[in-house]
């Protein structure tokens, strides 16, 4: 072991740590842990294993990391809070087990936290994503103030109701990270013991998807390859292949957010893109549903 | 004598849903003991995030009730009353037997002495009695089918010290308390009503939510008074941060006093809206960079304080950094941006608002004889801050923050404190604008978005009201009648209809004009009601009241109401009875009024010259007409009523005498109408 930060303390979590952490905490419990989904996603919900996965009966439990973008909430790497690009940790179990706030609650101390030595509360946020058809309960989980996690019993995923209920916990990474390591600004995190900190990966990435997303993407070409992606998605829904109908449809939720960030949606625009989403959505859905049942 | 304990333990239910629940329970729980004839001294329920606990003391293990005879429908109903009457009793038809009353034949029901068994009424009641609790939202989990605000996850009951047995849907009733510990869960079995309290105060839980939130008050009061900052609590963020926590704490936390350069209702939104914490203000109502945060948990290693106040620093930077970045964004130019923000589908982008709203604040002004220079810049510059990061971000800060962009820019005060109280009312009770150009910006701005969704049809139906449109009508008339004006609102729906067919708007309800006076005449039925005038008299007032001067039907309702048990009022309503019985009976009188060269009597010429008087008076045209007056010159015709009665016979031989005092009475009505309709109100 190099002994560089060592020194600072003995229990330091470093970002890298955070996610190991959590992997082998949840590897434990019995999740099979999954890597990132390999398309640009909104959120950890978007991974198949959570949309698809938390349809049917079947039992289910992963865990994985996932990249998340959100184009409008770029700030050019000058906002100590806010990236377009972050990871979240994601767990889906289905049924969600009687227990699992507890499960939860230890996790915490896997990564730091010593729950008795803080504030934690669960505090009302009822979810939904009109883009998947999705609505769930639950709760914001914050920590001294500070929301680390979003807990939620998923009630319907692409517009089926969900029985039985999974339960869905998305652990935003670096805000827990800068959490635990105390740091004001996110790029200040150190992401290994090595001396290597978030901005040394991702600050210029910041500055230049943030311009992209917000004044270079091509807004023709955007709202062209909607298109394609869209009808792509129902050629491939026609010949009941889920998955890849799927993919599209997460390509095109993507290109949304992107043509949402260059501010050529207008809001009476936004409900109809929203709505041809959802229908490709719930294509993929019940799809995957019926060749589930073969 | 017996106790009965029952606690639902769930995971954390929020505040609303929690109060509901409590609410609810105890409605339930106190019918469903007095439909089982059981009395009982008290009945508590208590709530904390994750407990609902419900105690009933004195309880009888067993009661005896005695025989009783009880009578129901008369003979010759329908067979089905007969029978609902019996199965309610629980007893068969054939066994009840008939008796004869004062008013005829009844059948009458015996119904035994029997012995109830508490404890087995209670087990097989209860399981139903929690069925009936209404949730606003609620979920299912796991793989179970009972639907419940939050994950439901074990009820503990307890009769006479020993656990009642029931089941409710995957769950059996325990004899056990859970207490969670940082991500342990203990049982602890409970006895009786004593020592779960014990418990859970060893546990240092307040279980009663008054209780605890008089301790979270109290020790905010505490920290106010010691510092000697004014004690304000706000009563609404107070009971919701009783609801969300069992084991209060309260302390006092800070931020940087440069912060406090930033509008305070931007560092109130941050703090009380989206952290729930309470902010201070000094004796001078000055904002302090102090704060309260109640927590769950004692701090004692002050890393609960060391992190809330790291959220509210990001935060506040956050809003520092769009605070900075939108008050030099020039109002004027940011209207251009509004062309992206679509008002409605059908109805343009908020930049089309804007410009009719421009149009519009001129012709109000003409109307209202104001300023039109200034009401024209402040419906150009009115929505601006919507395209700001800062509204992105507090949307609930819309026109507050543009008031102060406003005034950092050196718009006028009056154009500045019109950007955000435009808004005005928020809701029934709160205030109107009162400043001209505020209120008549205020006016515009609601009769646009009326007119707009009334003519693209989008109206409101008996449950579905998406656009607010009630609220917006009831905004508009407060906002009319609060500050006196006479608003010719026909004239003002016109033009707007106008301008929106000069955008291009296209005409999907052709009714508009007439369907929002009427919509507008409904409405004040509500805000009447609110100032809780009698029934009949808002209907005779309303369903009378033909044009849009509204402040003139308010007016007029709230006279009528003052005065309607007092001689004035007595008086007017006792001559148009005593007129308007008589006119009852007859048919077919002629509308021409009553002819003078057929008069016989003084009396005849004296009251009709008093109506020709009082006709003249209610046409005056004046802007400030004294309805007081009005009813008092109604209230007067007594006199010559009375007098007319006494002196004239109206049923004459000759036909043509009878009918022109019929006219004469009629035309007497017809005017007493004409204020407001007399035959609506309720005899005094």
């Amino acid at each position: 072991m190099p002994k560089k930060i060592k020194s600072k303390k003995k229990n330091y979590i470093t970002f890298q740590d955070l996610v190991f952490n959590l992997q082998k905490f949840w590897s434990k419990y019995g999740c099979i842990i999954l890597q990132p989904y390999d398309v640009e996603v909104g959120a950890g919900t978007f991974h198949p294993a959570t949309t698809l996965r938390s349809l049917g009966t079947k039992p289910w439990k992963a865990a994985y990391v996932q990249p998340s973008r959100r184009p409008t909430d770029g700030r050019y790497g000058k906002n100590p809070n806010r990236l377009q690009h972050y990871y979240q940790y994601q767990v889906i179990i289905k049924p969600s087990p009687k227990n699992i706030k507890q499960i939860y609650l230890k996790s915490l101390s896997a990564i730091g936290i010593k729950v008795k030595d803080h504030d934690v509360r669960f505090v009302e946020d009822d979810w939904e994503s009109p883009t998947l058809g999705a609505a769930g309960l639950g709760w914001e989980v914050w920590c001294d103030g500070m929301e680390i996690t979003q807990f939620t019993y998923f009630q319907k995923m692409t517009g089926i109701d969900c029985n039985p209920v999974s339960v869905e916990l998305t652990y935003g990474l670096e805000r827990i990270c800068m959490f635990v390591q105390s740091k004001k600004n996110v790029f200040d995190i150190d992401w290994n013991s090595e001396g290597v900190k978030y901005k040394d990966v991702y600050l210029q990435s910041e500055k230049e998807f943030s311009a992209y997303n917000f004044d270079y993407a091509n807004t023709d070409h955007l709202l062209k390859n909607f298109e394609i992606a869209e009808t792509e998605c129902k050629s491939l829904l026609e010949k009941k292949l889920s998955l890849p109908a799927y993919d599209q449809c997460l390509k095109a939720s993507h290109i949304f957010n992107l043509l949402d960030s260059r501010g050529v949606i207008s809001v009476a625009e936004r409900t109809g893109y929203i709505n041809r989403i959802r229908d490709l959505a719930k294509g993929s859905g019940s799809t995957w549903l019926e060749n589930q049942e073969e | 004598m017996s106790e009965l304990l029952i606690e639902l333990y769930s995971e954390e239910i929020p505040p609303t849903l929690q109060i509901s629940a409590r609410l609810q329970l105890e409605k339930l729980f106190t019918k469903n003991l007095s439909d089982l004839n059981l009395k009982y001294k008290d009945l508590h329920v208590y709530s904390t995030p994750t407990r609902l606990t419900v105690f009933i003391t004195n309880l009888p293990n067993k009661i005896r009730t005695q025989a009783l005879e009880v009578k129901g429908p008369k003979e010759g109903v329908s067979d089905n009353i007969v029978k609902s009457f019996a199965n309610s009793k629980n007893i068969p038809i054939s066994q009840l037997y008939k008796k004869k009353l004062e008013k005829g034949f009844f059948y009458f029901a015996k119904i035994k002495a029997k012995v109830i068994d508490t404890e087995y009424e209670l087990a097989n009641s209860i399981p139903q009695l929690l069925r009936e609790i209404s949730w606003k939202k609620s979920m299912r989990w796991s793989d179970y089918d009972l639907n419940w605000g939050r994950p439901l996850r074990s009820i503990m009951a307890i009769f006479n010290k020993k656990i009642l047995r029931f089941k409710f849907s995957h769950l059996e009733t325990v004899n056990f308390t859970l207490l969670e510990e940082y991500g342990d869960i203990k049982q602890k079995k409970i006895k009786d009503l004593g020592e779960y309290k014990n418990f859970l105060i060893n546990n240092r839980i307040i279980l009663d939510h008054n209780q605890r939130e008089k301790f979270i008050s109290q020790k905010i009061s505490s920290v106010c008074k010691s510092k000697f900052y004014k004690e304000s609590i706000d009563k609404s963020l107070l009971t919701e941060v009783a609801n969300l926590v069992d084991k209060p704490s309260v302390i006092v936390a800070k931020f940087d006093e440069n912060y406090l350069k930033l509008p305070k209702e931007i560092i109130k939104s941050t703090l009380q809206s989206h952290q729930r914490y309470f902010t201070l203000i000094d004796q001078k109502d000055r904002m302090r960079n102090e704060f309260l945060i109640v927590t769950n948990n004692k701090d004692d290693k002050k890393l609960i304080k060391i992190g809330n106040e790291r959220v509210v620093e990001a935060r506040l930077s956050d809003a520092r950094f769009f605070w900075e970045k939108d008050r030099s964004l020039n109002l004027i130019k940011q209207i251009n941006k509004l062309k992206k923000v679509n008002f409605y589908e059908n109805l343009g982008s908020i930049f089309d608002k804007t410009q009719r709203l421009r149009k519009m604040a001129y012709f109000i002004s003409d109307q209202l004889n104001l300023n039109k220079e200034k009401v024209e810049i402040a419906a150009s510059v009115s929505k601006s801050d919507l395209v700001s990061g800062l509204v992105g971000e507090f949307p609930e800060l819309q026109g507050v923050m543009g008031k102060y962009f406003a005034i950092s820019q050196g718009f006028e005060e009056e154009v500045s404190r019109a950007i955000s109280d435009h808004y005005l009312p928020t809701n029934i009770s709160s205030p109107v604008s009162k400043k001209p150009v505020s209120y008549a910006l205020s006016i515009i701005d609601k009769l646009d978005t009326l007119v707009g969704f009334f003519l693209i049809n989008q109206k409101p139906t008996s449950s579905k009201d998406p656009f607010a449109l009630r609220r917006a009508a009831i905004g508009l008339l407060r906002t009319i009648i609060e500050n006196n004006l006479v608003v010719k609102l026909s004239d003002l729906i016109e033009y707007s209809l106008k301008i929106y067919f000069d955008q291009g708007v296209k005409e999907i309800n052709s009714q508009v004009q007439k369907e929002l006076i009427l919509f507008f005449r409904e409405r004040m039925k509500n805000i009447l009601k609110e100032k809780k005038i009698r029934t009949d008299i808002i209907e005779a007032s309303v369903s009378s009241h033909l044009n849009d001067n509204f402040l003139e039907l308010y007016q007029k309702t709230l006279i009528m109401n003052k005065f309607i048990s007092k001689d004035l009022g007595k008086n007017a309503v006792s001559t148009y009875k005593r007129a308007s019985n008589i006119l009852e009976h007859e048919k077919s009188i002629s509308r021409n009024g009553p002819d003078a060269v057929l008069f016989k009597y003084e009396e005849e010429k004296e009251l009709f010259e008093r109506i020709n008087t009082i006709r003249k008076e209610f046409t005056l045209k004046d802007e400030k007409k004294n309805y007081e007056n009005h009813l008092k010159l109604l209230s007067d015709t007594k006199l010559s009523t009375d007098k007319f009665f006494e002196n004239v016979k109206v049923n004459d031989e000759n036909k043509d005498i009878k009918n022109n005092r019929l006219e004469l009475l009629q035309i007497l009505c017809t005017t007493f109408n004409s204020f407001v309709d007399f035959s609506k109100l309720e005899g005094t």
